[in-house]
């Protein structure tokens, strides 16, 4: 290895055309500012989207008596249900009864079908945030057995609002017909499109008035304690715990989230890759233009012995050097943006209020989240992108033949 | 082949020039030796630069053996032959061709770091040769710094601040007034004096002419006439 500062030699060299650096330094950076941003905004869509899929109504896992999923039967029930919950919580997990029967409800002049859900209020505030998305009025109450909380769309069809009354007639399980009035005491934010049509909270001891269901639940929805243990290990224990059930997680519940959730990664990285390809287009261009308007040099330079792999590492060195300040300033502004991002998000309440995706409702304000995959994955692609770009001029300079290299113009 | 510094037996170059054969050195048989002060000169087209450039192992003959210190091009990789340049011989180009991002200090010390010289050795043989060459005082300057024929004397350092066996000087004072000319001449000259450095200059100067102790004329790649003077 020849003894000479090439480090020194590239920098010189990269400040010998300050503006032609400084445009390709800029690119660079804007591209990479760019894929940070939509990568941090990419994960915060995900996060957020996984967190509403969770934590609106799914909750980790699921647990079911077998064959409820197929067909979902009053009759079919988790009988056992306080013995189970019991276990789950002594394992760290914070568990939540459900209960849920179909009915006609009426409200002047209106009806719909809608899906009665019977739930422990304290329980339920452990497993899912689904009391705090209250659009109007409020959540349930301990005593109220009048009250009920229903999805958006559903009091839209019924035309009512909060205060109004809405009378219920279905079949209870002894056989008789099920028939009560109650009152509207909140209507839910956009949640999902099986809570927005037919979603109807009541309390279990309401539910279980109505339906003459005196015990057993028909779904146990269980969150992990702590978010970040393995889902795949928390399922395994509770299929320890509750193996004459149907265990689900919230992936198998619902796949079509989870699928896309699973491809998000894989999009990320092609997004980045097409964005890096205009990118590559502009680095080759400088790096070609920077290596043809010095050919006679590396002709002299080889005249004098310098050898093709000095010249292939000077100008991978000065490309180093380049991609490295534009790294920098990448990593400085984009994290800066995305951060800022994670703060306040985008807010598309103006356009997107009530959207959803794959069944999930969307929050209005779109949130960033700044991730080490996010900051680097971007950084580390343009490196790539760089190097390879600079692969043909460097090749070029270090092929060339030092005569022609010489009297080149 | 004692005292031989290159060797050209029977050689010919060829160049293709679209669909025109050109024949730039016609069978030429040549001997350059050590402590030679010699000029190729010759009318342009004459074959005087490819005869530099072949002998500095810039090009390869079509035909005919080049040996450089008794070896053979031709059985040199592109590496050795590399090596062989940067070890053991010196180019002055016409229009200096120093490295524009180097001081005059680091252009001339540029191929002693290339050899892996020692730092404090190369710093050593670099100020004695700028000195050699009047350039104290100039060493942090860069090439857009120093007049023509400073920037010349910086590409003689360069050339012989690793002794070569033989420095070729492809029309040194083409691009310089003739005081500077002269004063560039007086140097090699006292180079080749005083250090037995080998100098093949190809030449249209009348000056280098004069001074050089041998003449080598080419006519069409030929031979035209060898004279060696007193």
């Amino acid at each position: 290895m020849p003894d000479v500062k090439i480090f020194s030699f590239a920098l010189r060299n990269v400040l010998r055309n300050r503006h032609r650096s400084l445009v390709t330094v800029l690119a660079m950076a804007f591209a990479g500012i760019i894929m940070i941003v939509f990568a941090a905004l990419m994960d915060g869509f995900l996060d957020a989207t996984e967190r509403h899929a969770v934590i609106m109504n799914t909750g980790d896992v699921q647990i079911h008596a077998p064959g409820y999923m197929n067909d979902p039967d009053l009759y079919t029930y988790v009988d056992n249900t306080y013995e189970l919950l019991s276990l789950l919580e002594k394992n760290g997990f914070y568990a939540s009864p459900r209960l849920y029967g179909f009915a006609l409800a009426a409200a002047g002049k209106s009806s719909a079908g809608v899906k009665l859900r019977g739930i422990s209020i304290n329980r339920e505030n452990t497993v899912t945030e689904i009391s705090r998305h209250v659009m109007l009025g409020a959540w349930l109450e301990s005593g109220d057995t009048r009250g009920v909380v229903i999805g958006k769309k559903l009091a839209r069809t019924l035309g009512v609002k909060v205060g109004d009354e809405i009378v219920i007639v279905g079949q209870a399980s002894d056989g008789s017909m099920a028939n009560d009035l109650y009152r509207v005491k909140g209507i839910l934010k956009t949640v999902g499109d099986e809570i927005d049509q037919a979603g109807f909270f009541m309390l279990d001891t309401a539910f279980r008035e109505l339906m003459v269901f005196p015990k057993g639940v028909h779904e146990i929805a269980i969150m992990r304690s702590n978010r970040d243990t393995d889902l795949e290990l928390a399922k395994q224990r509770i299929e320890e715990i509750a193996g004459d059930y149907e265990i689900k997680d919230w992936q198998d519940l619902q796949p079509v989230i989870a699928r896309i959730l699973d491809l998000a990664d894989a999009q990320k990285v092609i997004m980045i890759l097409i964005t890096y390809v205009a990118v590559a287009t502009v680095i080759l261009n400088a790096v070609l233009m920077s290596v043809f308007e010095r050919i006679h040099e590396f002709g002299v330079m080889k005249a004098l012995g310098v050898g093709p792999w000095f010249l292939v590492r000077l100008i991978f060195t000065e490309l180093f050097i380049m991609i490295f300040a534009a790294s920098i300033v990448a990593l400085a502004c984009g994290w800066f943006i995305a951060y800022r991002l994670e703060l306040n998000g985008i807010d598309l309440s103006s356009i997107a209020t009530g959207a959803s995706f794959g069944g999930v409702a969307i929050d209005p304000v779109w949130p960033a989240k700044v991730t080490p995959g996010a900051l680097f994955l971007p950084v580390l692609f343009l490196i790539l992108i760089g190097f390879l770009a600079a692969v043909y001029p460097a090749v070029k300079a270090a092929v060339i033949q030092p005569v022609r290299a010489i009297y080149y113009r | 082949m004692t005292g031989a510094i290159v060797t050209m037996e029977n050689v010919t170059k060829l160049y293709e020039q679209g669909k025109i054969e050109v024949r730039a050195v016609d069978n030429l048989t040549l001997t350059i030796q050590k402590g030679d002060f010699a000029a190729l000169c010759g009318p342009s087209g004459s074959g005087k630069t490819t005869v530099l450039n072949l002998m500095g192992g810039l090009d390869l003959p079509t035909e005919g053996t080049i040996h450089i210190e008794q070896q053979n091009l031709s059985e040199l990789s592109r590496s050795q032959i590399s090596n062989m340049r940067r070890d053991r011989i010196g180019f002055v180009f016409q229009s200096y061709n120093l490295i524009p991002v180097m001081t005059a200090y680091e252009n001339a010390e540029f191929v002693l770091k290339l050899q892996g010289v020692p730092e404090k050795q190369c710093h050593e043989r670099v100020m004695n040769i700028l000195a050699e060459v009047g350039l104290q005082g100039l060493e942090h300057r860069r090439p857009d710094e120093l007049s023509g024929g400073q920037q010349q004397r910086v590409a003689i350092a360069r050339a012989i601040v690793t002794r070569p066996a033989i420095v070729l000087a492809d029309e040194p004072t083409a691009n310089v007034d003739s005081v500077t000319a002269d004063a560039l001449l007086d140097l090699m000259q006292e180079l080749n004096r005083v250090e037995r450095t080998t100098f093949l200059f190809s030449t249209h100067d009348q000056r280098v002419m004069d001074r050089a102790r041998r003449l080598i004329r080419l006519r069409d790649g030929r031979l035209e006439q060898d004279e060696v003077r007193a």
